[in-house]
């Protein structure tokens, strides 16, 4: 570790307010409420911020909002055309830095799978580049793995620095930052003074020991094949998709999920085109206009939703689209277990002898 | 007057006007669009078998072929079947209404690779407008393809699209097969499905390749017809259907298996299709 | 637990198949469990944790079974038998066709509760429940929790613990927390002044996903892929993310559970980011017991005040 940096804690609210001049800061904190309930929120001084908590709900929307503008059309008198009217478009948008601090590095490591569909292409999804492009990670290594977490099964682990920009390290009295990327190195500069050779030393030490952990048990990166065989075993998908209630809840709680819908909302001609999250295991998915629906019943929805992350994604991209984070198995109304089924595909001949 | 902003954004869709309505059928509406700025109508360019996001303002976008060649751009032309809530609202418009286009979108028939050959169009109601696009592009550069034989059919006569232009695919050299479902007064072409039709007519494979687009339950008894008749898997070309809302591979929905129909669809060999899951 | 499986295992040949519950991912998460052989019988867990209703999944699996003879059997605590009761009132389940173990039941555990009680957030290994007490093992060693503490919200204004409907009722009944229907969180939220209630409730609903877990694990909310909630032709809802739709989901949702919620708490255990959503079915089912005297689920042979039709009826 060459650069690093200390933050006492009692100077954090402090550091937060300090970035919060310059980007929109989001936090994990919970309410005065319900202290038990811990999401990403904007940085107002006072929030209670909770870096010893996971959030419920991951960081996704602080770059890809449960809602948004894609464009306005507004209706223009204009007695030139034929209608009498023209339409006007306007897909004007504004983008202030961002800067995601404090969340677990299998949060930031869920903007990986977003990257290569919305920012590479074939067509670049213009609102979430925009955004990415000015978004700073500060990740914090993560010292409390629960029983649904599964990182380093899906080739991360609790002290993972990819997606990051920079990492908290939890030391005596407060955190070392450690940079990882020059955003990082620029962002942390002004926030934290330098840290002392004992505090990189035990910051390094953490960082080790976190290192060594294993969260999750075995690999599930190498199954694509093994999803392909399982296709058509339609006993091995009720098996473990009986309960399921084919609601939203995992799909919104994932880092990594993605699919959208785009709706117009307006009155007559003035309103805006939105898109809004969406799930695969909702029916209306994929139901078209005359009534047919490939993926009909829940079996075949949760089969696309394990297919996409474990096998069609690795496919198109090279990776798995999932971080291990565990937030679907964990707030499941069910507790349906997505590491169970996909740990259970290769076991055809056992399962069958 | 606040400016458009034209950038690269995907999802802005061109605006254009309807030039020209023509009722088909009781429940198909052809749309002749143009884009409203000059330029952009003039650098227009797509391949046969690409479609179009059209918009209706306030009600949504559908995906609908653009079938209309590429050997032809005064206008983009799109035949639309009433169905739900956009295409409802698209049988409302009239002609020089303004509608939001988002195209070209999606791959294409691989003409190239078609020259020199035998063609055999299978069609099935609304089903006839991707083969359109193709078999139009075949007229306008007739002497680079073979015999080009349509088989097209639907419920009943009224329900044919393009009735008007039967006479101008003949004149180029198009042998045109129709056929409907029942007897009707006054029809005097074949009655019968076009499975059944096919079976009749029986096209030779050789040097040929098929290609067909219509209803599920007709292109499952049609590629088994073809089948019978002895044409390989890379002999025959359909097109996926799938609900899309993006077009542009991000949304997530369109996909069977790891292949997206938006993107790398909506033309497929039979020999594709055999690899994906069968998520049909 | 013993007299559970004893029970089920002696009557297996005669069932289609059991549903109960099974040790989750953890022990502290029984999850639903589709038990189809003897064998299976072995997973079968009973403990405060086993939180699910299982008459949920009631409907879709009686219309997917094959016609054997045999009965489904099915595990119900005393919420989850009154579920199935409303279910057989309205029609959506032939009782018949079901063999109901009943489940006298403690109290089910509020998961976030128990999560603040608790010293240790090490993951749990062994789960074990005595005389009102929790015991929770992990790598930090054993703690006792008193249940009392960490009870579900709804478990605290239970009077119907003991099921109702059952075929047979496996346990020694237990004294109900409540003998007389209690709406004091209904009434806490309706003291609050207009503004106050509005204020409360945008903040509640600002955090809604709309990820209609709540309709989804509701056994009432029969319509599943047709809601309104979601269909566009008519437009009820937008896709904007803001609490006036979310407000009309759920008003959607509540209205449509009016003399039918049979308060099992399902809707609000299951959301994600801790909506009190079922106080809105609470308030419904307070209307439905003053104005008819009405319990829904309570009496199979009951037709429920909505699909009736009284001119007679007073203070509607
Ligand atoms: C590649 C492709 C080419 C097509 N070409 C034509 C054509 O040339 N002529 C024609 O009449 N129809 C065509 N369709 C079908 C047409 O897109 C649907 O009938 C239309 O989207 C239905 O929209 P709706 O709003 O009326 O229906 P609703 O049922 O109200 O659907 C709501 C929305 O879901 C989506 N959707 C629903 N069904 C489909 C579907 N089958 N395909 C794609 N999106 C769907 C659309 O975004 C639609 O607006 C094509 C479909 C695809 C995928
Ligand atoms: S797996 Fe769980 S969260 Fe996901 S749809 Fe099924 S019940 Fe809902
Ligand atoms: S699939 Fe589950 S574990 Fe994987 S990233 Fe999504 S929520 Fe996390
Ligand atoms: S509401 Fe009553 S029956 Fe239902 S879980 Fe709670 S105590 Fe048990
Ligand atoms: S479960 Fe909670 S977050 Fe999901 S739709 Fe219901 S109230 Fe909203
Ligand atoms: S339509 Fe959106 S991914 Fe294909």
């Amino acid at each position: 570790m060459e650069q690093a940096f200390f933050l006492a804690d009692a100077e954090l609210q402090e550091a937060l307010a300090g970035l919060s001049a310059q980007a929109d800061v989001w936090v994990p904190a919970s309410d005065a409420r319900k202290p038990g309930l811990v999401r990403f929120r904007r940085f107002q001084p006072g929030l209670t911020v909770r870096l010893d908590a996971r959030s419920l709900v991951s960081a996704k929307e602080v770059l890809f909002p449960r809602s948004e503008t894609l464009l306005r059309f507004t209706k223009e008198k204009d007695l030139s055309v034929p209608a009498g009217h023209r339409i006007h478009l306007d897909d004007a948008r504004t983008v202030r830095p961002v800067v995601v601090f404090g969340c677990r590095p299998c949060d930031a490591r869920g903007f990986l799978t977003f990257d290569p569909v919305f920012t590479k292409g074939p067509y670049r999804d213009p609102y979430y580049s925009e955004r990415r492009e000015k978004t700073t990670f500060v990740s914090l290594v993560c010292r409390d793995a629960d029983a649904a977490c599964f990182c380093s099964a899906v080739g991360s682990g609790p002290a993972d620095p990819e997606g990051s920009d920079a990492q908290l390290i939890p030391v005596d009295g407060g955190y070392v930052l450690r940079p990882v990327t020059e955003r990082g190195a620029a962002l942390l500069e002004p926030i934290g003074r330098t840290a002392a050779p004992e505090q990189i030393r035990e910051a390094q030490d953490v960082l080790d020991q976190v290192g060594r952990e294993t969260v999750g048990e075995g690999s599930l990166t190498t199954l694509a094949e093994a999803f392909r065989a399982r296709f058509q075993d339609p006993a091995f998908w009720h098996a473990h998709i009986d309960k399921c209630l084919s609601c939203g809840l995992c799909t919104f709680v994932c880092p990594t999920c993605y699919c959208f819908t785009i709706t117009d909302e307006a009155r007559g001609l003035n309103g805006e085109r939105i898109r809004s999250w969406d799930a695969c295991m909702f029916p209306h998915f994929t139901l078209e206009a005359s009534g047919h629906n490939p993926r009909p019943s829940k079996v075949e929805r949760y089969r696309n939703r394990v297919g996409h992350k474990f096998s069609y994604f690795p496919a198109r991209y090279g990776q798995v689209a999932c971080c291990g984070c565990g937030r679907c198995v964990r707030h499941c109304p069910v507790s349906v277990d997505i590491r169970a089924v996909v740990r259970d595909l290769p076991a055809q001949e056992e399962a069958h002898a | 007057m606040p400016k458009v902003v034209t950038n690269d954004n995907p999802y802005l869709p061109h605006m254009g006007t309807i030039r020209e309505i023509i009722q088909e059928t009781p429940n198909i509406k052809t749309f002749r669009i143009v884009l409203d700025d000059p330029e952009e109508m003039a650098a227009f360019r797509f391949e046969p078998g690409q479609v179009g996001q059209l918009s209706v303002f306030g009600v949504g976008e559908s995906t609908f072929v653009i079938n209309s060649p590429p050997t032809r751009r005064e206008y983009l032309q799109f035949s639309v079947m009433k169905t739900g809530e956009v295409t409802r609202a698209l049988h409302r418009l009239s002609e020089g209404d303004p509608i939001g286009v988002r195209a070209p979108l999606g791959n294409s028939f691989p003409v190239d690779e078609l020259k020199g050959k035998d063609i055999l169009f299978v069609g099935g109601g609304i089903g006839m407008a991707p083969l359109r696009t193709l078999l139009l592009t075949m007229a306008d550069r007739r002497e680079e393809f073979g015999d080009i034989t349509v088989i097209y059919g639907a419920r009943s006569p009224q329900d044919l699209c393009y009735r008007y232009e039967f006479d101008e695919w003949k004149a180029a050299g198009v042998n045109l097969i129709l056929t409907v479902d029942r007897e009707f007064p006054g029809w005097e072409e074949r009655v019968g499905f076009v499975p059944t039709v096919l079976a009749e007519e029986a096209p030779s494979p050789f040097n040929r390749v098929a290609i067909t687009c219509g209803p599920p339950i007709m292109i499952k008894f049609v590629l088994a017809g073809l089948k019978e008749l002895g044409y390989e898997d890379d002999q025959i070309l359909t097109t996926l259907e799938r609900r899309m809302k993006c077009g542009i591979g991000l949304c997530g929905r369109c996909n069977i298996g790891d292949t997206y129909v938006c993107v790398d669809g909506p033309v497929f060999s039979n020999t594709q299709l055999r690899r994906m899951v069968s998520e049909l | 637990m013993d007299t559970l499986h004893a029970h089920l295992e002696a009557l297996f040949d005669d069932l289609e198949l059991v549903i109960g519950w099974e040790t989750g991912y953890e022990p502290l998460r029984p999850t639903p469990a589709f038990l189809r052989s003897r064998e299976d019988l072995s997973r079968l867990v009973w403990n405060p944790l086993c939180a699910p209703n299982l008459s949920v999944y009631l409907p879709g699996i009686l219309k997917d079974a094959k016609e054997t003879g045999k009965k489904i059997g099915v595990c119900l605590k005393g919420c989850d038998s009154r579920s199935l009761g409303a279910l057989v009132q309205e029609g959506f389940v032939e009782r018949e066709r079901l063999y109901v173990v009943g489940l006298p039941c403690p109290g089910t555990v509020d998961p976030e509760a128990l999560a603040e009680a608790r010293k240790s957030s090490a993951p749990v290994t062994h789960v074990s429940f005595r005389d009102g007490l929790l015991a929770i093992t992990s790598r930090d060693g054993t703690e006792e929790i008193e249940l009392e503490r960490v009870l579900a919200r709804r478990c605290r204004r239970c009077r119907h613990p003991n099921p109702l409907h059952a075929d047979v009722i496996l346990g020694d009944p237990v004294p109900p927390r409540r003998t007389e229907p209690s709406f004091s969180d209904v009434d806490a939220v309706e003291a609050m002044s207009l503004e106050e209630r509005r204020a409360y409730w945008e903040e509640e609903l600002s955090r809604c996903l709309r990820c209609y877990a709540c309709r989804n694990a509701c056994p009432l909310c029969v319509c599943r892929d047709r809601c309104l909630a979601e269909s566009r032709t008519p437009k009820w809802t937008t896709q904007r993310d803001g609490v006036r739709d979310k407000f009309l989901f759920h008003m959607i949702h509540a209205l449509h559970l009016a003399g039918r919620c049979t308060e099992c708490g399902e809707c609000e255990r299951v959301c994600p980011v801790g909506i009190p959503v079922a106080l809105f079915k609470e308030k419904m089912a307070r209307i439905a017991l003053e104005l008819w005297d009405y319990q829904a689920g309570t009496d199979p042979a009951a037709t429920p005040p909505l699909q009736t039709f009284d001119p007679s009826e007073t203070g509607i």
